[in-house]
């Protein structure tokens, strides 16, 4: 007797969406994710609902998929979105011809594009280049993919499905008939190991798919496409901005709350976890920002990382193409047919804006083999905390705060309008959260400052509540996650470390080191109550 | 057409003090800076030199006199004069500190919990230097809703931490101040200006007094105790609240912009020209030579011609050096060569211990602090270097960043004030001939 029907192996938002069709489907299933929920590509993409549009010219199957998900996620996920718009500008750079062939291309693939005048569109958006000469506006959008990731799991538990975060797949257990058993599970922070017995296993694991194939003794060829982003000191645009161009580098600029950000490129690595942003992305990111919004490059980059395409290697894909140019519509791999391992299927490639549809196609094919008839109902019922169908806007927060009388005093990171009592919010609901944790959960230090003060700030609320008894046993050392944030975020900053940012980080590092001595803080102490230590005490 | 006998470039606690050794001398100098840099973010104290083992400044800055390329290699001579210099004006200036270069470094503890070893401090801070009696404690007290103080984690980390000879135990302790409740943007500089006022700070002191328990303890408080009437409000709060000292914490520095306004006062009470605001945006040569400074006062440029100039620009921190994008460094006033490893190393090394390798960066000069090429040839004949802009030391994990400042300063206006003075006089005719004709 299996323990559940099915682990779904991987927290990005396609585990997430897998997660909560079974659950609705009546299916018993659990998911894992080897960090924390959305901290693999989905909590480092580019933050964009896609219309559709890029891909009508290239990979209309592509768009029309998004184009129909665009529409689901508004219904489902309001609360998730900022409705920003969007447009494909041409630029003196771009092709002279790709209108001819993009506006027939989006009425094939249905997705709406309204022509708008230039000089409308500079009205709208000042900071653009000022030579552009054509544009059209399209369905775009901002995603917050944390707040997605979230509502699909809440809703998944709802229907009675369970999620764990720092749980690692360390092994998938076959049958003697090949078919599989179960799932070997490695703790993250505890390092304890168990082992579930279950009757099917969804590997969403994205670009590190193979990996987890690879675990049930499967080959699943994946090319993972690394794409660098960067992001900009506050908000260029308001509305997203594409390149009327077939797909580059450096050619989308999505406003993300206080900040935009711009991307992004392309370059197939080995190895997933391996996301360092490299000088030349930067400069050929840089270079192309400016022909979107001249003088772009010498404005302050504050931060600059990397996510990879989960794409999937097919046999008849021609291996000397680029990356850019493989289908990026997703394949539901069955390794039953595939490798004999029954039980097993993988999702690949796709994009964060057909997350759902992906999931729906991989459980019509998981529920189908273990007999459950029960149809998708994801596209129509609303997901928690979007019932009341009002998506976000820049402000909302400043709004609350006013609203609630003012006063500023309890906030801890003002970029991004975050007071201490969201935090302490946070922790009460989820008491072992780290550093990283609060800030995919709150957006904290996601702003223009990047988190130089404010991590101080939580750290201290962490020790307090450490101090007070009211953290989980296994809450993380909040000097360690410090220590760590401050080393990551000299090292992190690199590829961006001149001008303005550099200095900014020079001053920083001062205070910290100068000031503070922040490196002499070791681990932690167990608290007492009063915030003076037992020992010390007469 | 303003001509002076020095312009210093940098209002730091570099270009200051040779801006105060020349005025003090008698020269007609002119101190021109962008804007404030480090004097806003540091905490105040003076930091000569520590190695973590040698027992005083002065020891540790003669071990780091011996690293080749260090500053102190040529400073070494100007360190007493330059620290009793700056500490005499200090006391005149009414922001007297305690210590000198041959006091003990002691452990102190700071306002996230570390611990760091200093020797000279402002009265406001000095406290902490005393040694910890057997029944004393240290208690920290925080302000409600100032949210950078953090007494209870502090107190947490202190408790924790191996502290030679440290209090007997650790304590924290919240209090809330009047008036504080509606207040905006709540920085140290807001609540300093309210201890400022006597009326107000007579409610606090119950308050604070309050939350003191029962038995011997030092108080430890944000630095937050008067900006302009310092002295004064230290002086209440010892008779309030028994032996009491500062912690500063992120910016602003209350104890940093003291420092800085002590020694802008006495650099006025000179004789010395001040101009904050302006960055320098073009520069004129004549001859391997600096014949004049352009900045763009009000909008307008403006000529500023002198016989010397004197760099004081405070590194990647102070903007005087700027990195530009792939890995180089510029300097940012006279396009000075740029002594940095290579941009591929920039990062290697730890980043909160010993600190990453482009901390070395900065101008490499000779013992007359004339800016040097690689080929260790002088590049500008009337430009002297000083302070963090100099290359080849780091000054947070050596803690050597104010004891150069002071002694580059120092250095800078005697080698100005003996030697240089006739030749200024030359260049300033020969500029003026230029421009006339
Ligand atoms: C640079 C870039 C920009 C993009 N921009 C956009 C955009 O603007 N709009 C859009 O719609 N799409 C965009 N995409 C595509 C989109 O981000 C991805 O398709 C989508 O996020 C993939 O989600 P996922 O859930 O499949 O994978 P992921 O989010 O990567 O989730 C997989 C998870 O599996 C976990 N995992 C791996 N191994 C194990 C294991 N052994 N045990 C347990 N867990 C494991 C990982 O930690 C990870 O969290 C972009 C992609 C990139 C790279
Ligand atoms: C945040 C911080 C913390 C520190 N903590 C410590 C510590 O704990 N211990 C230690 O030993 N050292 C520390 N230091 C080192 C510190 O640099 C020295 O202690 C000292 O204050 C440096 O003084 P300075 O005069 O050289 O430069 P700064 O104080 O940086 O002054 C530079 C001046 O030059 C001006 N300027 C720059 N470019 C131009 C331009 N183009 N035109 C006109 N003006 C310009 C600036 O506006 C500023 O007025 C710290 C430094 C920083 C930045």
């Amino acid at each position: 007797m299996p323990d559940v029907d099915v682990v779904v192996i991987g927290g990005g938002a396609t585990g997430a969406g897998v997660l909560r069709d079974l659950a609705m489907r009546g299916l018993r299933a659990v998911l894992v994710e080897r960090a924390d929920f959305g901290s693999g590509t989905s909590g480092r993409y580019h933050g964009l609902l896609h219309s559709g549009a890029r891909y009508v010219v290239h990979d209309p199957e592509s768009a029309r998929d998004c184009a129909r998900e665009n529409a689901v996620i508004r219904r489902i996920a309001p609360a998730c979105l900022e409705l920003t718009g969007g447009y494909f500008v041409a630029t003196p750079d771009d092709p002279l011809d790709y209108a001819e062939r993009f506006v027939p291309a989006c009425a094939a693939a249905g997705v709406e594009v309204d022509e708008v005048s230039p000089a409308a569109l500079l009205d709208a958006e000042p900071l653009l280049n000022r030579r552009i000469w054509r544009a059209f506006s399209v369905a775009d959008a901002s995603l917050e993919p944390w707040e997605l990731i979230d509502a699909n799991l809440a809703s998944a538990r709802a229907h009675g499905a369970e999620a764990w975060r720092y749980t690692r797949l360390t092994r998938i257990v076959t049958g003697e008939d090949g078919a599989v058993a179960g799932v070997e599970l490695e703790a993250g922070r505890t390092g304890e190991r168990r082992t579930i017995a279950c009757s099917a296993v969804v590997n969403a694991a994205g670009a590190w798919a193979g990996q987890v194939a690879a675990l049930a003794g499967a080959r699943l060829g994946m090319r993972p496409g690394k794409g660098a982003m960067l992001v900009m000191n506050r908000r260029l645009t308001s509305a997203v901005v594409n390149r009327l161009a077939p797909a580059g580098d450096g050619d989308i600029l999505v406003p993300v709350h206080t900040v935009s950000i711009l991307g992004t490129t392309d370059v197939e690595v080995a190895d997933p976890d391996d996301v360092r942003v490299t000088d030349e992305e930067v400069r050929a990111l840089l270079a192309d920002g400016d022909r979107l919004v001249p003088g772009l490059s010498g404005s302050r980059v504050v931060r600059a990382y990397a996510g990879c395409r989960p794409l999937y290697d097919e046999a008849d894909v021609d291996a000397a193409h680029e990356s850019r140019e493989i289908s990026r519509a997703h394949h539901v791999v069955d390794h039953g047919q595939r490798d004999g391992i029954r039980g097993l299927w993988s999702i690949v490639g796709g994009k964060l804006t057909t997350y759902r549809l992906m999931a729906e196609q991989t459980v019509d094919a998981v529920a189908g083999a273990l007999g459950v008839a029960a149809a998708c109902r994801t596209a129509d019922e609303v997901l928690p905390g979007s019932e009341e169908g009002r998506s976000y806007w820049l402000g909302e927060r400043l709004a609350a705060l006013e609203a609630e009388g003012g006063g500023d005093a309890d906030l801890v990171c003002e970029c991004e309008i975050i007071t201490s009592g969201q935090l302490q919010a946070e922790l009460d609901a989820h008491p072992d959260s780290t550093l990283d944790d609060l800030r995919r959960a709150t957006r904290l230090g996601m702003g223009p400052c990047q988190g130089a003060f404010c991590t101080c700030r939580a750290a201290a609320l962490l020790s307090d509540r450490q101090g007070m008894g009211l953290n989980g046993s296994a809450t993380p050392d909040p000097n360690a996650a410090l220590l760590a944030f401050l080393a990551e975020r000299v090292r992190g900053t690199r590829a961006i470390a001149w001008g303005d940012q550099l200095a900014e980080l020079w001053l920083e590092a001062g205070v910290y080191r100068g000031t503070l001595a922040v490196d002499t803080i070791g681990a932690a102490g167990n608290g007492s109550q009063d915030g003076a230590p037992s020992h010390a005490e007469p | 057409m303003p001509s002076h006998d020095a312009v210093v470039v940098g209002g730091g606690l570099s270009g200051l003090t040779a801006g105060l050794a020349l005025a003090e001398s008698g020269a007609d100098v002119a101190l021109l800076a962008k804007g404030m840099a480090a004097s806003h973010w540091v905490h105040g104290g003076i930091d000569i030199a520590d190695s973590g083992q040698a027992s005083s400044s002065a020891a540790a800055a003669a071990a780091l006199a011996s690293l080749p390329g260090h500053p102190y290699a040529v400073l070494a001579d100007d360190l007493p004069a330059a620290v009793a210099e700056a500490l005499r004006r200090l006391a005149d200036a009414g922001l007297p500190y305690r210590g000198g270069l041959d006091a003990p470094l002691e452990w102190i503890p700071t306002a996230i919990g570390g611990l760091r070893r200093a020797a000279i401090l402002p009265d406001g801070q000095a406290t902490v230097l005393d040694p910890w009696e057997a029944d004393e404690g240290l208690l920290l007290v925080g302000v409600e809703r100032y949210r950078d103080f953090w007494a209870g984690y502090a107190a947490r980390n202190l408790a924790a931490a191996e502290w030679p000879g440290g209090p007997a135990r650790v304590h924290a302790a919240v209090v809330e101040l009047p008036g504080l409740a509606r207040l905006r943007n709540l920085t140290p500089l807001v609540i300093a200006r309210l201890f400022d006022d006597p009326v107000w700070r007579r409610s606090a002191w119950p308050l604070i007094r309050q939350a003191v328990p029962a038995g011997r303890w030092r108080i430890g408080v944000p630095a937050v105790l008067g900006l302009d009437r310092h002295a004064e409000v230290l002086a209440e709060a010892v008779r309030e609240l028994g032996p009491v000292f500062e912690m500063p914490s992120l910016p602003p520095s209350v104890p940093g912009i003291r420092l800085h306004d002590a020694l802008r006062r006495r650099f006025e009470a000179s004789g010395g020209r001040l101009e904050i605001g302006f960055g320098v945006t073009g520069v004129e040569r004549s001859a391997g030579a600096v014949a004049a400074l352009e900045t763009a006062a009000a909008g307008r440029p403006r000529r500023v011609a002198a016989g010397v100039f004197v760099l004081a620009t405070g590194g990647l921190a102070g903007g005087g050096l700027r990195g530009l994008p792939g890995g180089k460094l510029e300097e940012t006033v006279f396009g000075l060569p740029v002594s940095s490893p290579s941009a591929d190393r920039w990062f290697s090394g730890e980043p909160l211990g010993d600190g990453v390798e482009l901390e070395r960066a900065g101008i490499r000069v000779n013992a007359d602090l004339r800016p040097l090429d690689t080929a260790g040839r002088v590049v500008l004949d009337n430009v002297l270097v000083v302070g963090s802009e100099l290359s080849g030391m780091r000054y947070l994990s050596e803690r050597c960043g104010d004891g150069v400042a002071l002694a580059s300063g120092h250095r800078a206006g005697r080698l100005i004030g003996v030697g240089q003075r006739a030749t200024a006089t030359t260049t300033t005719t020969t500029t003026t001939r230029r421009t006339a004709s």
